[in-house]
């Protein structure tokens, strides 16, 4: 029932690729931090694999003048040794390769088994491997590497890998231990352990490959840190004095002033490769943040899709005082990295003062974007554009409004309740305080004044006015969603937009707050829209309802109409998935296959696919069709029959 | 209340674990670089120290290894440390105490100046999403905190002290003024820690303006920032309370563990400024072989590391609730 389709695919943070590799490389492809950081890495490996046949000279051959500037013979001049830094540069690239890859990948396999055998394992595993960690992150690495190395001067490239990885490890496993954490109780896991799996094949096959994001962020960050640290170590001449890299040569460089001495170049070039080579994987690094996580990434719909907005007119056609909302036509569409996708698709809907419609259909046919639509909140996460149509709330086009404009009208004349309080009240401020700020952005009540009303809203939905002063925590679910409503009536608006504000609690808790949301719409008599996926919930509730599919209305009308003659092969399947609390009992039967992928809706109807009554016909999009006053998208009932819309 | 326990129950469990490395280190360490050093300082110390020496590392045989580590344990609960080589015979709790001031006026304040100036440049980069801030800063800083701190460090003496003669090349103060709350001595020292400051703003502020800018992201997409919006806020009154108030939670526990790092490239500034902190007087002692000092000092940096963290937690604590009520 709930498959997710394009527009919700958009929105989410992607999961992060189970099969990496193409997905990966195209993804790494399209980042222009991720190519410049492929390039610079692939330039220093290629000097460290072949030193000999690039550096012009031999790098420890003091075979020139001594302290000599830059000319064409020497690039970078001569050491005070009278060696030639390139060639020296060119042969140091080679350490400093070698312990960023060491490195990096000793600490990322402690990382990977600590943190993820920490989480899978849990208990008291779980505490000590979790201290351990803990404790090594928070002491100063670096000074305790000088402490270990002032014992053990002149310690080989060996030691030094074997020590920067047995510390360098503790961040990426403390990651890695709360992501193997999140994925402990998902579906799959379950799944392999139900099977029987051993414990040790689900890890490795199952766990890992889900990570492999944040294994390769932690591969990185390690290298980082490896070639900085074995650089300073070196600088201060606590490596081997007579290897060749890039912090030995700081470190003589320092130890002869090469800077006071007009040897620039010895002292600035060396440098210049630690920062190059640590930029490298510095900007792999944050561009797999952005590839795994698609929020950081910034998308933005083609300038033609924003432009077709049609004028609109300066007054509404025929004000109608009893129209407290009209939609005409509005679209609205993401942007995807395969293009736009329409979420919304030319909707016209209407409601009346007072009056209760209820927003119907599956997970992912827009109904929600529909609604923020209307509400002129789209944005992250849900970062839809307006790509045509008016909403005239209460006469006024609210899609040609500015920020500033609508803030004026937001809270006081229309207000929203969202699907869960936790996500959606601040849980940093109190109750009191977010009514508060609501209070004050409108009005220019007294601090009694403000105290009182909320008192007022609160006692309305049943909740002790004492909760003013919890924070969102600190509520159960059920009062936290009843705040949320009293917040939505400090104003008393005539309209408040609803996203299945009733689906996060449980059903008896549900029916509660239904009847409390009605007998609240009675007495203070604003308009409801209200969208769920849930038919059943608004049957007694709604006065009319408007059932979406793929983005589009495919039937609107009274409920009591539409609950006993469904016309659309669409609702019909809708209210047989469903069972009825006073009808016969009867086997439920779902509907077949999934909605159409937005980004390439199919030409015709687009619930062809899955109707039993698909026919020939069905290859022309079907037009709105007016049955007794129920409006209709199918071409069942195109007989004797004007279009209500062109399309 | 358990919150606050719990975490110093992790506090003393690290700090005994940086004092038992301490202890084994030049006990696992082959070679015996402490013994060596003594035959080569035998007769030409006084006895005292000699005696200090050998308690610090263990070299009298006939202790026991445990009735040394209690030894050794009890001695530091009292911060005796022993005898300086370095600068005998002053004892290493007075040679710490007097470094101390330096680094704390120079790295304590620019890295608590780095994390706020960060904190708010990430929040207005990622407030203004795909502004000329945001298209600028975030790229730079990436690369610029890849920077070896050094390095940035020598590049800024040669510009600024050998080619420009802006700043004083190093040293934390001029040698022919007097120590003293004189106005004259105070502006030479903050002359002085210019340079090494900047350095450490410059290669420390871009971890911050980067992590405070993707967490203000992420919390821009949170459903109650959206609420905010609803509710017809003021953008100024939803980007401090609704996003940047959310956004910098991770980013104080972001503080605690980078602040190793900083430390540790503050150490190296220090050096090649030759400021007389506690990261130079760690490298000088390092170089004299001055292991009772060098000990110390590893000691006090941990502990100045646990301070700030635990500094940290309560800002944490007083900014989320959560916190305050999670037993």
């Amino acid at each position: 029932m709930t498959l997710p389709s394009a527009a919700e695919a958009v929105v989410e943070p992607l999961e992060i690729t189970r099969r990496p590799g193409a997905d990966l490389w195209r993804a790494v492809a399209g980042n222009r931090k991720a190519v410049a950081g492929v390039l610079l890495l692939a330039f220093f490996l290629v000097l460290a694999i072949f030193p000999g046949q690039i550096a012009p000279y031999s790098g420890t051959a003091e075979d020139f003048g001594r302290g000599l500037g830059p000319s064409s013979a020497h690039w970078f001049g001569t050491t005070a040794y009278g060696q030639d830094v390139l060639s020296q540069l060119i042969s140091g690239t080679r350490q400093s390769i070698i312990i960023a890859f060491a490195v990096g990948g000793l600490a990322t396999a402690i990382a990977v088994l600590v943190g993820v055998s920490a989480a899978y394992l849990g208990g008291v595993a779980d505490g000590v491997l979790s201290l351990i960690t803990d404790v090594i992150l928070v002491i100063p690495i670096f000074p305790l590497i000088i402490v270990i190395a002032a014992y053990e001067r002149n310690s080989g490239l060996f030691t030094l890998v074997v020590v920067l990885g047995a510390l360098g490890w503790s961040y990426g496993a403390r990651q890695l231990r709360s992501q193997t954490l999140s994925l402990r109780s998902r579906d799959f896991l379950e799944a392999a352990r139900v099977r029987g799996e051993r414990r040790f094949y689900v890890i490795v096959f199952e766990i890992i490959p889900t990570m492999t994001s944040l294994i390769v962020a932690s591969f990185l960050g390690a290298a980082l840190y490896a070639v900085l640290f074995a650089a300073g170590l070196q600088f201060i001449g606590l490596g081997d004095p007579n290897s060749q890299s890039w912090g030995t040569m700081l470190y003589w460089a320092e130890n002869n002033e090469a800077l006071g001495a007009g040897m620039v170049y010895w002292a600035i070039m060396p440098g210049v490769c630690v920062a190059l080579l640590g930029a490298a994987f510095a900007l792999l690094n944050y561009a797999f943040d952005e590839i795994s996580n698609p929020a950081l990434r910034l998308r933005r719909l083609e300038r033609k899709a924003a432009q077709e907005l049609e004028p609109a007119p300066a007054v509404a056609a025929a004000p109608d005082s009893e129209k407290i909302l009209e939609v005409r036509g509005l679209s609205v569409a993401y942007a995807s990295d395969d293009g736009p996708v329409v979420a919304v698709d030319n909707v016209d809907l209407d409601l009346r003062r007072g009056e209760f419609l209820g927003i119907v259909g599956e997970s992912g046919c827009g109904k929600s974007t529909l609604l923020y639509a209307i509400a002129r909140l789209l944005g992250a996460p849900l970062a839809g554009e307006i790509t045509g149509g008016q909403v005239l709330f209460k006469g006024r086009n609210m899609v040609s409004m500015t920020e500033r404009e609508l803030r004026a009208i937001r809270w006081r004349e229309y207000s929203v309740v969202m699907q869960s309080a936790m996500n959606a009240l601040n849980p940093v401020l109190t109750v009191e305080a977010q009514m508060r700020d609501a209070l004050k952005a409108h009005s220019d009540l007294s601090k009694r004044e403000i105290e009182k009303r909320s008192k007022e809203v609160l006692r309305l939905v049943s909740i002790d006015p004492v909760h003013l002063h919890s924070y969102p925590h600190q509520l159960s679910g059920g009062m936290r969603q009843r705040a949320m409503i009293a917040m939505a009536l400090l104003f008393t608006p005539d309209l408040i937009i609803m996203d299945e504000p009733t689906s996060a609690l449980d059903v008896v808790a549900q029916r509660s707050l239904m009847v409390q949301i009605k007998e609240l719409q009675e007495r203070l008599g604003f308009a409801v829209i209200f969208v769920t996926h849930d038919m059943s919930l608004v049957s007694h509730f709604s006065d009319r309802l408007l059932v979406m599919y793929a983005a589009q209305v495919a039937e609107f009308g009274k409920t009591r109409q539409l609950f006993d003659k469904p016309l659309h092969p669409y609702t019909q399947g809708l209210l047989e998935a469903f069972p009825s609390i006073r009808g016969e009992n009867m086997r439920l039967v779902g509907i077949p296959g999934h909605p159409p992928d937005l980004l390439r809706p199919p030409a015709g109807c687009r619930f062809a696919a899955r109707c039993p009554h698909a026919h020939e016909r069905c290859a022309i999009a079907p037009p709105l069709y007016d049955v007794e006053g129920d409006l209709v998208r199918c071409v069942l009932y195109e007989h004797d029959r004007e279009a209500v819309a062109a399309r | 209340m358990r919150f606050v326990l719990r975490r110093l129950g992790f506090f003393v469990v690290t700090l005994w674990a940086a004092i038992t490395l301490n202890f084994l280190i030049p006990r696992l360490m082959p070679g015996n670089a402490a013994l060596s050093m003594m035959s080569r300082y035998k007769g030409h110390i006084n006895p005292n120290a000699m005696h200090a020496l050998e308690v610090a590392f263990g070299i009298k045989t006939h202790e026991s290894l445990v009735h040394a580590y209690f030894t050794y344990i009890g001695n530091i609960a009292r911060l005796h440390f022993g005898i300086s080589l370095t600068f005998f015979p002053d004892t290493v709790t007075h040679q710490v105490l007097q470094a101390l001031p330096w680094t704390l006026a120079l790295v304590g304040t620019t890295t608590i100046l780095a994390f706020i100036l960060g904190t708010l440049i990430g929040l207005v980069a990622a407030w203004r999403r795909g502004g000329v801030l945001d298209g600028v800063l975030p790229p730079i800083f990436v690369i610029t905190s890849a920077f070896p701190y050094f390095w940035l460090a020598l590049l800024a003496i040669w510009l600024f002290s050998i080619k420009l003669g802006w700043f004083a090349e190093s040293g934390g103060y001029d040698v022919t003024t007097t120590v003293a709350w004189s106005w004259a001595f105070v502006s030479d020292a903050f002359r002085h820690s210019v340079l090494p400051a900047v350095t450490i703003l410059v290669t420390s502020i871009g971890g911050w303006i980067l992590t405070m800018r993707n967490n203000t992201i992420t919390v821009l997409a949170e459903d109650y920032v959206r609420m905010a919006r609803a509710k017809g806020l003021s953008p100024w009154r939803i980007m401090w309370h609704y996003a940047g108030r959310n956004a910098i939670l991770p980013n104080l526990t972001g503080f605690a563990m980078s602040l190793g790092f900083v430390v540790s490239g503050a150490i190296l500034v220090e050096f090649v400024f030759n400021y007389p902190g506690v990261g130079w007087m760690f490298l000088q002692s390092v170089e004299n072989q001055d292991y009772a000092l060098m000990q110390a000092l590893f000691l006090m940096i941990t502990v100045a590391v646990l301070i700030a963290i635990l500094a940290a937690d309560g800002a944490t604590a007083i900014l989320d609730p959560r916190t305050r009520d999670r037993s």
